[in-house]
């Protein structure tokens, strides 16, 4: 039982990285890979907060995802300004520097990692209450990236990811979007990555390298991005697929290979027949159905095909 | 091969044995299900070469124990999973070995997958034995993870005072890899070789992705050491040695457990002579078992096994855990993970095949033998023993 808990609570904090990172790269279009970065600083604010200052758990836990959206906000405003690709460049050297930091601070562990991270609600309310926890947490970010996405300020945000100059030509404010969008995400990887801190009670930096980025993308092109339910299913496939495969008794010279060849395989297949994801997104912005008449989505995903 | 693959046969085999045994009015309850435990390796990812030999060797030692009629009567039985040497795979691997497949003990290896491991130990009482991972912290985890294997300061301080004392060598420079082997191995050096009498010149990191090592080295040259220590990885410290010859220092190198391995005179050539590197099992010229078990790698394998005094150690980890298992069916007391940390701490000592004796101490960490090698003439011969 222990086992499906902790798959579960593993699965809930990738769908919500992986939908908090489709909102950046996907609804926004802002190149950035270092979402994982976020996810570490959440964690470690949050467990040196709650470890070293004694802060009561679900305080440290909220100033983990702040201090994320902070430092978002922080390496987005200069690059945002100058243009799109600087953002990846920026946010990539970001994340180096930041996990070589770590590495080399003693009051993070350094490289062997931090231990002894107090824990939280296991004990009071045990684990089938964190695991519920955690998933409340990822269907509130599906449900918030699906509220952001497809009301009034989706639809801003797919202008500005579209045209950028004539977004602007409207007089709306294309960097403070921007800026708002991103550190909203890196905020929600913060709090994952504190929610993670606090179950696992151990960190270390290589957990959040640029290996993490790729299986983070890996989830969110697989399942589909700009779509509400790809990055959720590909979360959970990409999570429970390394699992049940050692399920099937397998030898072990035969299993390692395979789960190698999962994540890769997996990519390049997707890339060959199904380059838009398991779930594919629509061409244009279409509202949710509040805020539209339906003729209104289905006359512009006709013109558009 | 998987244990399990054999499953099949073997209950039938065992039912078979039920049978005759109830007729000989032996006890039937006995043949019962197997004795399961559980091996956390990587098997894919980086660390995948060694940890493949390492599981290989430890399928041999129950392939054998049960050849020999199991423990008790019963099949031992092994779990095999991945960790990629990765922590959050490493605790998945954990958790279903303890909830899934209900094993007292299992065995892992890997630093930072034996740390990140130790509170899913505790927490459900499972003992976890980590074999191969050597750092300083793991005799710290708490009640329920233990060593096999000596952690970084057996070797260091044995190489450290070698150098000092046997070697007379007064000028230390040290190498290090900027990660939790290196940072933690490289102190350990610097303090013995300090209080030895020596005097550490230079104290250098270098990045675990770097694969230029000239700055550093030549902070190295300008310290004018005797003896350099390179506290490195597998991979990186062939390659930091060779650098370092090209920049034309040619004093003596020493290195650590990791080091002694076919592949740095493969890969380095006649610059691998004179390179001082510690193991920690005996080697086939002191123990004719593992001149045996060295021949059956290149008879049956083609090859010697990558790491071998890792796979010694993981050889003999079946064998310890056959051990406290007999131990507890003798004392017919349940099968779990509080009463199998009694049983081991109970025994205690254990005489291993491989790695001869091994005592557990009560601060979690295991003293052994240190056999100082040294590559003379394209091959790895014994300097000295420290005991």
């Amino acid at each position: 039982m222990d086992y499906l808990i902790t798959l579960a609570i593993l699965i809930g904090l990738s769908v919500a990285l992986a939908s908090s990172f489709n909102l950046i790269i996907g609804y926004a279009g802002l190149v950035s890979i270092a979402h994982p970065v976020f996810y570490a600083i959440g964690a470690y604010v949050s467990a040196l907060l709650a470890r070293d200052l004694g802060l009561p758990v679900p305080l440290a836990m909220l100033c983990g995802a702040l201090a994320a959206a902070a430092a978002s906000a922080a390496v987005a405003l200069p690059s945002l300004r100058v243009s799109g690709d600087y953002l990846l460049i920026a946010s990539i050297g970001f994340q180096l520097g930041v996990l070589e930091a770590i590495k080399n601070i003693s009051v993070t562990g350094g490289a062997g990692g931090l231990t002894n991270i107090p824990a939280f609600l296991v004990q009071d309310g045990g684990r089938g209450a964190y695991a519920a926890l955690v998933i409340a947490f990822a269907g509130l970010t599906v449900w918030l990236n699906w509220r952001i996405a497809h009301g009034p300020y989706g639809r801003a945000l797919s202008a500005m990811r579209d045209d950028e100059t004539a977004f602007a030509g409207l007089g709306r404010n294309a960097v403070a979007m921007k800026v708002a969008v991103f550190a909203f995400g890196s905020g929600i990887a913060g709090l994952a990555g504190a929610l993670y801190a606090h179950y696992f009670r151990f960190v270390t930096p290589e957990q959040f390298e640029i290996l993490q980025s790729a299986a983070l993308l890996t989830m969110v092109v697989v399942g589909g991005v700009r779509t509400t339910w790809g990055p959720v299913l590909g979360a959970v496939l990409l999570q429970a697929l390394p699992q049940a495969i050692t399920f099937v008794d397998l030898p072990p010279a035969i299993l390692g290979p395979l789960q190698g060849l999962l994540f890769t395989g997996l990519v390049l297949v997707f890339m060959v027949l199904r380059p838009q994801g398991l779930i594919a997104a629509g061409e244009a912005w279409h509202p949710a159905k509040k805020y539209s008449a339906k003729t209104y989505s289905a006359k512009t995903r006709g013109e558009a095909r | 091969m998987s244990a399990r693959a054999a499953a099949p046969l073997s209950r039938r085999a065992l039912v078979a044995g039920t049978l005759a045994m109830s007729l000989s009015l032996a006890g039937a309850a006995r043949a019962e299900e197997p004795l399961r435990f559980g091996m956390a390796m990587p098997l894919s990812g980086g660390q995948a070469t060694y940890g493949q030999d390492q599981v290989k060797a430890a399928e041999w030692a129950v392939a054998e124990i049960n050849a020999k009629g199991g423990v008790a009567g019963r099949k031992l039985e092994m779990i095999v999973l991945d960790t990629r040497a990765d922590p959050q795979s490493g605790i998945q691997a954990a958790n279903r070995l303890v909830s899934v497949d209900k094993v007292p003990a299992f065995v892992s290896a890997w630093s930072a997958v034996v740390k990140a491991i130790a509170p899913v130990a505790n927490d459900t009482r499972t003992v976890q034995l980590s074999v191969g991972a050597n750092s300083a912290e793991i005799a710290r985890l708490g009640d329920y993870t233990y060593t096999t294997f000596p952690l970084a300061a057996v070797d260091i301080t044995a190489v450290a005072n070698y150098a000092a004392k046997e070697m007379g060598k007064k000028r230390a420079a040290v190498l290090y890899i900027n990660n939790e082997t290196g940072t933690v191995a490289a102190q350990i050096y610097r303090d013995v070789f300090s209080k030895a009498g020596g005097q550490v010149v230079a104290y250098e990191a270098y990045d675990p992705r770097a694969s230029d090592w000239t700055g550093p080295l030549l902070k190295v040259r300008a310290a004018q050491p005797d003896i350099v220590h390179i506290q490195g990885l597998v991979a990186d410290t062939p390659q930091v040695i060779a650098q370092m010859r090209q920049l034309g220092l040619t004093m003596p190198v020493s290195s650590y457990s990791a080091v002694y391995n076919p592949k740095l005179i493969e890969q380095l050539g006649k610059a691998s002579e004179g390179v001082i590197a510690t193991s920690l099992a005996p080697g086939a010229a002191d123990d004719p078992a593992v001149a045996a078990y060295l021949a059956r790698w290149k008879k049956e394998i083609g090859r010697e096994p990558n790491g071998l005094p890792y796979t010694q150690y993981l050889y003999d980890a079946p064998y310890l855990v056959a051990a406290v298992y007999s131990g507890l069916i003798d004392k017919k007391l349940p099968l779990t993970g509080e009463n199998f940390r009694k049983e081991m701490l109970a025994i205690r000592t254990f005489d291993l095949p491989l790695t001869g004796k091994l005592t557990i101490n009560d601060d979690h960490t295991v003293n052994k033998t240190v056999y100082l090698m040294e590559v003379k003439n394209g091959a790895w011969v014994k300097k000295a023993v420290v005991e």
